[in-house]
């Protein structure tokens, strides 16, 4: 519909009658599964953190993740790429299906990236040095061509002139800007994000949004924890609300926002718009 | 609000300096630290009281008439390298010159020199002044020497007063230019001041010679040489800094430093005399061998492509090389095997493209020149020929026990903490079970046992010095305390490093080397450091398993020469200021690193 979605405005709280954004409009259906989940259950020690949890996330698909503080939600996004072991269930990522399998491990993860909340950069290294150790190291790139693409991430989240400094000398927003271009640098079919604006003082939250959203629109497949309901309205194609590790409600941002079906979803909206 | 904040990357707020803290003059200095309540005015006047006591009782002690410090004049060389020949001497000053000369061009690569402000140094200069002034006063020296060192006192603070008069901040020097002018002074002092000639003749009748005016020739001279071929090596290194690219000279010059102890030992020091059949015969061919076969099987290793079957093969290499030991046959044999199955089950973490094959094979190839080399250093005789075990003995000795544990041991710490904290039950069963063992055994016990015992349980035709022995059984003793200190700085690693590095696909070999070790050896610095001045001052248990390390010579021969008897007060207070300058110098050397590396930064 929208010619430019990149114009397209947040406009507030309304969600079902707002113009429709980018993500909203795609159809997805004839898409590849890029990730599957299968009844996965985890257990950390006798606590069950996530239960039997179901769900397909196609190419291209943008999935915002919500959920009370302890619902498991960062738990599920660290199975996808191994950082947790799930016990139960199937989890396949773009047709490898997640064994003890090490070869398998590796080439996920390699495929995967993730933000996190807390940036998690090497602080022993320089920004590009963080982009380009992935890129050397594990895709074998030669160093002057890992140096380039570093530099044109840099670019791409707008903060080229840090590349020399080392993390702790940038702002919480920029440190998140060079992780999330680490995590690009390894050229990733999935990206998951994981609060990764909780930590960032409110002037810093918009500059990474905007990373999120020009990726989303540039056609990556995405997973994004997050409390931005802005985000979630302007940019999901599908909202999944999670509650004691499972998962309750799941649907389109527009009639997640106005509809919702479940009580425990009412309940969470209600609380926190 | 959000406009501006979301471009807050690309502002520029004009710099201003933070305020000045204003320097406080010295007499609300010392009111405001010294004096600032009752009890503390207490404290500071005892304390000081005491310290001149302490200060006075020790200078009465040096400078007794009774003391012989005859004794240490005379024995110096005896300290310094006990009974090297006479004869051979000159290698010794070619090592001293070798170090040297790696020491200056490190100087000049890493620009270790730092600016001092010239007021800064005149107020140093002048509280130097004061404090020889009041040293010399406290002394018991006769009427002469008091007025001499009065005199230099008052140069000294007058230098320092000038200095800091008539200059302002703008001015400075480099600690470097200072470090120069102190080593010429000292040089030049030896052509100039009557130190006094000190040594023993050993003619039919050996006897001491004490002649006054300055020191012999054979001190002078060399001394002379090095402070110039230390100068000529800054340049050098200065200019190497200009010409060629820093990060390729610095590896180079650590590689070196790493191969300057067993070179230094075995080929200058020891002068081993090759058997040339023997090593054209065997050491040749199998160094061949090794390096052609080895090289292929690393080519295909490293190519990214290559994949499990790699895995499988490293193993193999492994397991094969283990397998060597259960049947007779060379050592170098062995070693290479083992050497080269490291180098396997590495390849697939340093794989690449042609660039990184080719350094991956010359890195093998390096290390199989240097381990061959040293085991047939190793087991060919010496040329050197002294009375008693080994060629070497007093502080080189001390030195070089000290200097090999460290670097031995280190590689195996590193080795035994990943070891304990790995995922594999085996390794950390193993690793927990040899550092507890071993922290439960005293040094003295794992001293002897390596100098008497383990040249017994050696396969036939296999020797070992005692000493090498002994750095053995030193290097796994230090290896296990080195062990438990990086450790500690493995566990300071947050996870979310450990995360981050896996989450981007990094194997638990990249993981480890390029994020965890960087990190925790950087927070593991100072109790590291601490260790190794540890390892330096233990080296003094050598005299138990009967080595004739410094301090043994210093508390057990000098006193027993006829005309020193019973002059061990003086030499082990020598034999102290001896070890504490090396431990001082490590101490700031440590200081100057975690600077450097940022700790306590963050
Ligand atoms: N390493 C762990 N050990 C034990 N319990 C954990 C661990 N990590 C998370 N949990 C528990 O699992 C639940 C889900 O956690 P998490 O996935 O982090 O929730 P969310 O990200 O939705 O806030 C929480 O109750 C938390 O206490
Ligand atoms: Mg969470």
């Amino acid at each position: 519909m929208t010619e430019n979605p990149a114009d397209t405005a947040p406009t507030g709280t309304t969600g079902a009658t707002s113009e429709p954004a980018a993500g909203q409009t795609r159809d997805l259906s004839g898409a590849r599964d890029m990730i599957v989940c299968e009844d996965v259950s985890k257990w950390y020690g006798d606590f069950r953190a996530l239960d039997k949890i179901s769900a397909t996330i196609k190419e291209q698909e943008v999935v915002v993740v919500l959920g009370p503080s302890g619902s498991g939600k960062s738990t599920w996004i660290r199975c996808i790429n191994r950082l947790e072991q799930h016990q139960e269930g199937r989890i396949v990522v773009d047709g490898v299906e997640l064994t003890n399998d090490l070869r398998n491990i590796e080439k996920v993860r390699s495929e995967v990236g993730i933000v996190f909340q807390q940036f998690n950069l090497f602080p022993h290294l320089t920004v590009r040095d963080n982009i380009t150790l992935a890129p050397i190291w594990v895709r074998k790139r030669p160093r002057a061509e890992a140096d380039a693409q570093a530099m044109a991430l840099l670019e791409r989240v707008g903060i080229p002139e840090q590349a020399d400094k080392y993390p702790g000398q940038l702002s919480g927003g920029q440190q998140q800007r060079v992780a999330i271009a680490r995590a690009l640098a390894m050229e990733p079919k999935i990206m998951l994000f994981d609060e990764v604006t909780s930590a960032l003082d409110p002037e810093m939250v918009k500059e990474v949004l905007d990373i999120m959203k020009t990726l989303a629109l540039s056609g990556m497949t995405m997973m994004v924890v997050t409390h931005e309901m802005g985000f979630a309205k302007e940019v999901a194609d599908r909202v999944i609300f999670m509650e004691e590790g499972q998962i309750v409600e799941q649907n389109t941002p527009e009639l997640f926002f106005s509809n919702p079906t479940e009580d425990r979803t009412k309940l969470f909206l209600s609380q926190i718009l | 609000m959000s406009e501006l904040s979301s471009v807050t990357g690309n502002i520029t707020i004009p710099y201003t300096p933070p305020p000045e803290t204003p320097k406080l003059p010295p007499r609300e200095w010392v009111k405001e630290n010294l004096f600032s309540s009752k009890f503390n005015s207490i404290l500071t006047v005892v304390s000081s009281i005491l310290l001149l006591a302490i200060a006075r009782g020790l200078l009465s002690f040096i400078f007794n008439p009774e003391r012989q410090w005859n004794a240490t004049a005379t024995n110096l060389r005896l300290l310094m390298t006990q009974a090297y020949p006479e004869s051979q001497y000159v290698r010794i000053w070619v090592c001293a010159a070798i170090l040297l000369i790696l020491t200056s061009v490190s100087m000049a690569i890493w620009r270790t020199a730092r600016v001092v402000a010239l007021p800064d140094l005149g107020r140093r200069l002048l509280s130097r002044g004061a404090i020889l002034a009041l040293l010399t006063l406290l002394a018991p020296f006769s009427g002469r020497a008091t007025l001499i060192w009065l005199l230099t006192a008052a140069v000294v603070a007058g230098v320092g007063e000038g200095l800091r008069r008539f200059t302002n901040d703008d001015q400075a020097t480099t600690t470097l230019t200072l470090l120069l002018v102190t080593l010429s002074g000292l040089v030049g002092s030896l052509w100039v001041v009557p130190y006094g000639h000190h040594s023993f003749l050993m003619d039919r009748t050996p006897r001491v010679l004490a002649e006054p005016g300055t020191v012999a020739m054979t001190t002078k001279l060399p001394w002379t040489i090095m402070l110039l071929i230390a100068v000529a090596a800054y340049f050098l290194g200065g200019f190497l800094r200009e010409r060629l690219p820093v990060n390729a000279t610095r590896i180079t010059v650590l590689l070196l430093w790493l191969m300057a102890p067993p070179f230094l030992l075995y080929l200058v020091l020891r002068d081993p005399s090759f058997e040339m059949g023997h090593v054209f015969g065997t050491d040749i061919p199998i160094f061949g061998v090794y390096a052609v076969l080895g090289s292929a099987l690393l080519l295909w290793l490293s190519r990214p492509s290559t994949g499990e079957a790699g895995r499988i093969v490293a193993a193999l290499v492994l397991i094969v090389g283990c397998a060597t030991f259960l049947t007779p046959m060379r050592m170098i044999v062995r070693l290479d095997m083992l050497l080269l199955a490291a180098f396997a089950l590495a390849a697939h973490t340093f794989s690449g493209g042609p660039r990184a094959q080719k350094r991956y094979i010359f890195g093998w190839l390096g290390v199989l020149v240097v381990m061959s080399w040293m085991v047939t250093a190793i087991n060919t005789p010496s040329t050197v020929k002294v009375p008693g075990g080994f060629f070497i003995g007093g502080l080189s000795l001390t030195l070089m026990v000290a200097i090999f544990t460290i670097v031995i041991s280190f590689p195996l710490g590193l080795a035994l903490a990943l070891a304990r904290t790995s995922t594999m039950p085996i390794f950390r069963l193993l690793s927990t079970w040899f550092i507890e063992f071993v922290r439960g055994i005293p040094l003295i016990t794992i001293l002897i046992f390596f100098s008497i015992m383990v040249p017994l349980f050696l396969p036939k035709g296999m020797h070992l010095s005692e000493v090498t022995a002994v750095v053995i059984g030193y290097a796994l003793f230090s290896s296990a305390y080195l062990a438990e200190n990086v450790r500690g700085g493995l566990q300071s690693v947050d996870r979310g490093q450990h995360e981050a590095a896996a989450a981007v696909g990094m194997t638990t070999a990249q993981k480890t080397i390029f994020i965890v070790l960087p990190q925790a050896l950087r927070a593991a610095i100072p109790p590291l450091v601490g260790h190794c001045i540890g390892v330096f001052k233990e080296t003094s248990l050598l005299a138990i398993i009967g080595l004739f390390d410094i301090l043994y010579i210093a508390r057990y021969v000098m006193p027993n020469q006829t005309e020193f008897m019973g002059s061990t007060k003086e030499n082990v207070l020598f034999v102290s200021a001896i070890y504490w300058i090396f431990t001082y110098q490590m101490s700031k050397a440590s200081q100057r690193l975690e600077q450097r590396t940022g700790l306590g930064e963050r």
